[in-house]
């Protein structure tokens, strides 16, 4: 006759294994509940875990360019200031020319505008953040507009100019006699390609063409600083050291009068360039600051994908944790039981 | 005469009582034993009286036969899970934290933060820093992968020597067996301890067995290698000393005959060596490739270019610098050689600023050779080649185009969709081999409430037995009592 059988070893190991697998799944819910997250990544996700490396990674990359772009918006909105600054002593400069031009103004006071404008020019050019200079290009580590100041290369470089056009110093009692045509000349051919032309470079200014450039999104980058050798500061500066220092000088009411009229309509034209900067500046700010927005939205998107797919909801962790060790329990009680469960009790 | 006969019937009947009570303690006493198979003794009638013929011990071979399977089959997964893990936490960290592909990450983030400042040197030598961690992590990661193939070797080689060691024992038990079978002794305890022999050779490899005349047993691996027949055969297997990447592992040769690895993660092998050569001569391998590949891409990404020179190895330098490696092929062990190069690296005097103006290889290669502070071109362009797609070797396991950045990850989830099958695969197998453990035990071993109530219908047994030689003693008393 055959009956069902239960061996004794299987009767007391019967509860061994579930309470094992219990007291397994009990640490690893009671992690979920304590940190709200899956207790392994890898277990839970498999090969998703690429996806949830990938996104953890990209989040602090993320978090890395919202930080740099805030550096990047200060230079910027740094550089807005100091070109308000430029345009509005160029404002002045030119209001002070035009003055001079209809001769409401004696001209040692536009000799007095232009030397401040070109002062203002220099401090504004030469200011530093952080250690770098805003205005040098990518040659942040050195000043990028030189003095024009008596002794300094660049002084010495436009006197020999001068010297050299005229044959005498503009010191001269000679340079009375010059004509309004030789004036002219003189301005066209000397001065504008040692400002606008070949002459800039290295005397005068010791900045780059190119700007910055920076990564402003995951992949998106741009140029982020002005130069200091664009074309309006460029007028600018050559207007303002020219009137500045012919102004203060032996040459003649003819000549005087030519300079000056140059000088209305050089400033009239890079006041409108240096506008065109503040705007492209501008234009730059709001793509960095559009970038840092939608690098944040990406962050929150990216944050929300990440507890989605290895978050736990801590009130289910916790009830599990609390069902868990409610089974647990019961299975101590019932091997207790089991364990006292025995025909030799009966026996006497 | 009947008076006579009632007596020895209830001396024989006294005799057979003793004996299966005998059995009943046997029985109790190895209650708790799991390779025990319960006794039970049978009556057979005969002439004059009962007699004890046999002492019975009770088999399944279809249940036996099952859990010898799951036990291979969990012995198997669960060694290959313990590898897994392991791997895991020596290479990629406790949660990846320490993966190439986190420390990728953070050494693009140090370039993202040197790029938006380039001017500052102490986030130079804090991306260089940065880039030492990765060098760092493929080099650590290299060396635990090695070591782990060494170790799996010899845990390989301890194996073989206990399978060894469990065939001597197994032909011990089997001759008891033989010889005892042929002589009509009982041969329950031998029959037992090759039962207990078996399972654990099922742990390290797969068995099937069949029995010929006089109860002998013979034991191939379900793929059909002879593993003993009459007398053990050789299993034979020479341990490496140490593991360079890419070198081969040596085989386990059963009679003669190479042991299959396991393949897949869910793995189809069973006993724990097929895992252990699958841990050392799959998984590891491909790790290691992943690896080296990964590496290979860092010193891609990074090299140097000019118009009119050979591209060249930049921040990262392996062995064969300054060539740059060939693209898309494998180079067995560059994740352990792969390191900074001197001439940036300020902790061996190296010049940090070289990562942004480029130049390591000479003033052909500076792209700003104004000395520019603020230069970020060459900074930005190595961050795009991180994230622009490469070919890599199809013996890395994972996509063969992708970015470097993808690589690292794609790695990642490589090896944590096989941890999650392995682990998965592994619950199911131990629940198996838990089920059939259980089920055998309950079909064969002891039960000590049914041993003890056998053993009340014993005692009344005997104790009618005794009161029966009383009776007729009684009344041979009162027969000869008659007679004086």
């Amino acid at each position: 006759m055959k009956t069902t059988f239960v061996s004794s070893s299987a009767v007391s190991s019967a509860l061994r294994y579930s309470i094992l697998r219990q007291q397994a799944e009990l640490t690893r819910v009671q992690k979920e509940a304590t940190t709200g997250f899956v207790a392994d990544r890898g277990l839970a996700l498999g090969a998703r875990t690429a996806q949830s490396v990938t996104l953890n990674r990209d989040l602090e990359r993320l978090s890395g360019i919202v930080d740099s772009n805030g550096l990047v918006s200060s230079r910027l909105a740094a550089t807005q200031k100091g070109l308000i600054q430029i345009g509005d002593a160029a404002q002045s400069f030119l209001s002070s020319l035009t003055s001079s031009a209809s001769g409401d103004a004696a001209y040692a006071l536009t000799q007095k505008s232009a030397r401040s404008t070109l002062d203002t020019l220099t401090s504004v050019l030469n200011t530093s953040l952080n250690g770098e200079y805003l205005f040098a290009g990518t040659n942040t580590d050195v000043r990028p507009l030189n003095d024009f100041q008596p002794g300094s290369p660049a002084k010495a470089a436009f006197d020999a100019a001068f010297a050299g056009y005229f044959t005498f110093a503009k010191d001269d009692p000679a340079a009375q006699g010059i004509t309004a045509a030789q004036m002219d000349d003189f301005l066209t051919t000397v001065v504008e390609p040692i400002f606008l032309g070949a002459g800039w470079q290295g005397t005068w200014s010791n900045a780059t063409d190119q700007g910055i450039t920076s990564r402003i999104t995951l992949n998106e980058t741009t140029e982020t600083s002005v130069s200091a050798n664009d074309e309006g500061i460029r007028k600018i500066a050559m207007m303002s050291a020219v009137v500045g220092d012919l102004l203060d000088s032996n040459v003649g009411n003819a000549a005087r009068k030519v300079l000056v009229n140059r000088a209305v309509s050089t400033i009239g034209v890079a006041i409108g360039e240096i506008s065109q900067l503040e705007a492209q500046t501008g234009i730059i700010e709001q793509r960095v600051s559009g970038a840092t927005d939608r690098i944040k939205m990406q962050m929150d998107l990216f944050e929300r994908h990440i507890l989605d797919t290895e978050g736990v909801d801590p009130y289910r962790a916790s009830n599990r944790v609390s069902e868990l060790l409610s089974q647990i329990e019961k299975s101590y009680a019932i091997t207790a039981r089991i364990q006292q469960l025995s025909i030799l009790n009966y026996l006497s | 005469m009947s008076l006579t006969s009632a007596l020895s019937i209830a001396q024989s009947a006294l005799q057979n009582t003793s004996r299966q009570t005998s059995t009943v303690s046997r029985n109790v006493s190895e209650a708790q034993n799991p390779d025990y198979a319960r006794r039970t003794a049978l009556l057979s009638s005969t002439g004059p009286g009962a007699r004890v013929v046999a002492i019975q011990r009770v088999t399944n071979d279809l249940l036996f036969r099952q859990n010898l399977s799951a036990l291979a089959s969990f012995s198997g997964q669960s060694t290959l899970l313990a590898g897994l893990q392991r791997l895991t936490l020596d290479v990629n960290g406790s949660d990846n934290a320490t993966s190439p592909a986190t420390v990728l990450g953070k050494f693009q983030e140090a370039m993202q933060l040197y790029s938006a400042a380039p001017s500052n040197q102490n986030l130079g030598v804090a991306a260089i820093d940065a880039a030492r961690q990765v060098v760092r992590t493929l080099n650590d990661g290299s060396d635990a992968i090695q070591s782990f193939r060494t170790s799996t070797d010899s845990d390989i080689a301890t194996a073989v020597y206990d399978l060894n060691k469990l065939l001597s024992d197994f032909e011990q038990a089997n001759k008891a067996i033989m010889a005892g079978t042929r002589t009509g002794r009982d041969v329950n305890d031998s029959l037992d301890q090759r039962d207990a022999i078996l399972k654990q050779i099922s742990e390290i490899v797969p068995v099937s067995t069949f029995t010929r005349g006089d109860n002998d047993m013979v034991i191939t691996t379900t793929d059909g290698i002879t593993l003993f027949e009459t007398v053990p055969r050789a299993v034979t297997f020479s341990p490496s000393a140490g593991y360079a990447p890419g070198a081969p592992g040596n085989k386990v040769y059963i009679d003669g005959v190479p042991l299959q690895p396991g393949t897949g993660a869910n793995t189809d092998a069973a006993g724990k060596l097929a895992a252990m050569l699958q841990l050392r001569d799959s998984i590891a391998v491909t790790m290691q490739a992943q690896l080296d590949e990964t590496a290979r891409g860092l010193i891609t990404a990074f090299r140097e270019t000019a118009a009119g020179s050979p591209d060249a190895t930049g921040l990262f330098t392996w062995s064969g610098s300054p060539a740059v490696p060939p693209a898309g092929t494998l180079v067995n062990g560059l994740a352990g050689s792969i390191s900074l190069s001197l001439a940036v690296d300020p902790l061996a005097g190296g010049n940090p600023k070289l990562l942004r103006d480029g130049g390591i290889n000479g003033a052909a290669y500076n792209r700003n050779p104004a000395n520019n502070a603020s230069y970020a071109g060459l900074l930005i362009a190595y961050g795009d080649r991180i994230g622009e797609p490469m070919a890599f070797d199809p013996a890395a396991g994972i996509s063969t185009n992708s970015s470097l950045s993808d690589f690292t990850t794609n790695a990642i989830g490589w090896f944590e969709g096989m941890r999650k099958q392995a682990s998965a695969a592994s619950e199911t197998k131990e629940a198996l081999a838990v089920r059939t453990a259980e089920a055998l035990s309950n079909e064969t071993a002891v039960n000590v409430d049914v041993e003890m109530s056998l053993l009340l219908d014993l005692e009344q047994a005997y104790q009618a037995s005794a009161r029966l030689i009383k009776a007729v003693d009684d009344m041979l008393q009162a027969l000869l009592a008659a007679v004086r």
